[in-house]
């Protein structure tokens, strides 16, 4: 099986290969001008220590279009559309499953066999991007938050190929058309991980809430903790915990010296508060939704098993 | 003899659409069986039932006594299968397709395959997608044939064949078949192939078996008698017809059973396969069925 599988498959092994070995000489490149010592201090572009003059052209062009951090998110949707939609869905619509199943290899051990491969070397690929994303965003330093590349982190990234994967091959199999098929796992990762990061990441554990009396910690470089992830825009609260309008609460202090300020806010009771996720929580948050997605891959490869063998006719 | 293929009361439907209902067939182990009917008459959907491709709505089909379905791992060493267009991977070379049927089954005859391609002139670095029809088809019945099958189900092998390449595919079939003693069942609607290779007969029609017995034992059974014009529902007596048609001043009656006494100005003639087939299948009433067998543990 594992030859079979290998040249069924040799196609999309060697473009995956090319797309990887892209990435990795364009992360490399990118690693190697953000940790160069030439790069004067002067020179640096929002998040990246990037030279502007000479050298760092092709990072550069990279990084104007944003393609490492927006890239590296649709990677997963990539392998999950392009190599795990086809692996049952092209076989259905050729009709080779006719000559694949009267083999003699049951169903089973032919679709276990093949999603083993598939995976074992997708997961490889996927936890060496997801390596050279780990040594880019800690080569930035403290000049990025690391929540703002949550999503390309190594533990997501995989947990995300592996879901992309389960899900391109589920909905093969259901669908049985290859194109089709491709379209709803693009849309069904996409979706998916929009809804996590949107709607269910702030949630994961109960959000911190920031207090200060402090007017400056409006501009939202205040706090003990400058990593962590702020969810919402600092307000203005009275004593009985009413939130009150920034503009009054701002007219009342606006005359006074920021010492002043301060001790003004704190007689009145009015507090500056923020909710956020503290910094220390960013591998608990990785983790959880990392779990998500790896609970929805198991499913959804059980659910594949399932229909090949029994369903698919 | 336990059967290679039987089916007791088998239905398939697609939605409220039934492509086979209540089939009762029991095919002859060690012959070369056809499987004959217009289309969507249910002779693929029947194939794939035997194949384990599909599972019955209602009723079973065995193989050598077990369902495929249930017990694909029993069966799938022994049985062969072709489906209807012979796919395979097109992109594969010959040698990749010979390499595939060497992993995928525990039987196989690396040495027949070779020396069977070989023989048929299949260079062995051609990939799949270029062969002719002709070659394409050998190849895959070469690795049907590989499995060493004991049961080999064949769905319009020939269909697609120009005569000369029919002629040759159902000879390489009749040999193959001889060596080892397989039994087959293939459908076709091309029933002048049949006659030469084929030695039991199934009927199909409307998703049901119209006809079913040894080929021999139906020509036998079945005579032309054509006479005057004769009325609707008039026959000579100890005969059944099957099928009647009448001109302005001839009537030709396909008739089953021993005519006796042939009355005045009548005259008998064999049926050939080709003309039997098509008298029954355009009455979809009419019908033969084997008497019920003991079943002979």
């Amino acid at each position: 099986m594992i030859w079979v599988t290998w040249r069924q498959h040799r196609l999309e092994g060697a473009w995956s290969l090319l797309l990887v070995a892209a990435i990795v000489l364009c992360l490399g490149i990118v690693i190697y001008e953000a940790g160069h010592p030439g790069c004067p201090a002067g020179a640096r572009n929002a998040d990246f220590c990037l030279p502007n003059n000479a050298g760092g052209l092709l990072a550069q062009q990279i990084m104007r279009f944003n393609l490492v951090q927006y890239g590296l998110v649709v990677l997963p949707a990539l392998a999950g559309a392009f190599v795990g939609a086809p692996l049952v869905a092209r076989e259905i619509e050729n009709s080779t499953l006719r000559l694949a199943w009267t083999q003699g290899v049951t169903r089973t051990r032919w679709i276990i066999a093949k999603l083993s491969l598939l995976f074992i070397l997708l997961m490889c690929a996927a936890a060496l991007v997801g390596i050279l994303e780990v040594i880019l965003i800690n080569s930035m330093g403290s000049q990025a938050n690391h929540w703002n590349w949550f999503d390309q982190q190594a533990p997501l990234t995989v947990a995300a190929t592996a879901f992309a994967l389960a899900l391109g091959v589920a909905s093969g199999a259901v669908i049985g058309r290859s194109i089709p098929a491709m379209a709803a796992t693009l849309i069904g990762v996409v979706a998916t991980r929009f809804s996590l990061a949107v709607f269910a990441r702030a949630h994961y554990m109960s959000p911190v809430l920031f207090t200060s009396h402090d007017p400056n910690s409006l501009n939202g470089t205040l706090g003990a903790t400058p990593a962590a992830w702020w969810l919402d825009e600092p307000s203005f609260r009275d004593a009985s915990g009413q939130t009150i309008n920034q503009i009054d609460a701002l007219s009342q202090i606006a005359n006074l010296s920021p010492a002043d300020a301060i001790t003004y806010l704190r007689d009145h009771g009015i507090s500056i508060v923020q909710y956020y996720q503290p910094a220390d929580r960013f591998w608990t948050f990785q983790s959880i939704e990392s779990g998500i997605l790896l609970v929805l891959t198991a499913a959804l490869l059980g659910f594949a098993v399932y229909w090949v063998t029994r369903r698919v006719t | 003899m336990i059967s290679p293929v039987q089916a007791t009361g088998l239905g398939k439907r697609y939605g409220r659409t039934w492509a086979l209902q209540d089939y009762s067939i029991r095919v002859p182990a060690g012959r070369i069986a056809a499987l004959v009917g217009p289309n969507g008459a249910g002779k693929t959907t029947f194939l794939h039932l035997a194949a384990g491709l599909l599972r019955p709505t209602v009723g079973e089909v065995r193989v050598f006594g077990r369902s495929p379905q249930e017990h694909p791992l029993l069966l799938l060493d022994r049985v062969g299968f072709v489906a209807q267009d012979t796919p395979m991977y097109g992109d594969f070379s010959v040698a990749d397709m010979v390499r595939f049927g060497r992993e995928l089954n525990s039987h196989w005859d690396q040495e027949a395959v070779e020396t069977r391609l070989q023989r048929l002139n299949i260079p062995f670095d051609r990939k799949i997608g270029r062969l002719s029809g002709g070659q394409r088809s050998q190849v895959a019945l070469t690795m049907a044939l590989g499995k060493r099958p004991e049961l080999l189900l064949l769905d319009e092998p020939v269909a697609r064949l120009d005569p000369l390449a029919r002629r040759e595919f159902m000879q390489g079939l009749t040999e193959a078949v001889a060596e080892n003693g397989t039994s087959v069942l293939l459908s076709s609607h091309l029933v002048a192939d049949l006659e030469r290779v084929c030695d039991y007969l199934v009927i199909i029609n409307g998703g049901r078996v119209q006809v079913a017995g040894d080929i021999d034992e139906l020509l036998a059974a079945h005579r032309l008698l054509v006479g005057p014009r004769t009325h609707e529902g008039d026959r000579p007596p100890g005969v059944e017809v099957v099928r009647a048609q009448h001109a302005e001043r001839q009537s030709s009656l396909w008739v089953r059973g021993k005519v006796s006494t042939l009355p005045n100005g009548w005259r008998e003639e064999p049926v050939p396969l080709e003309e039997l087939v098509i008298a029954y299948l355009s009455v979809p009433a009419a019908g033969t069925l084997p008497k019920p067998q003991l079943e002979v543990a």
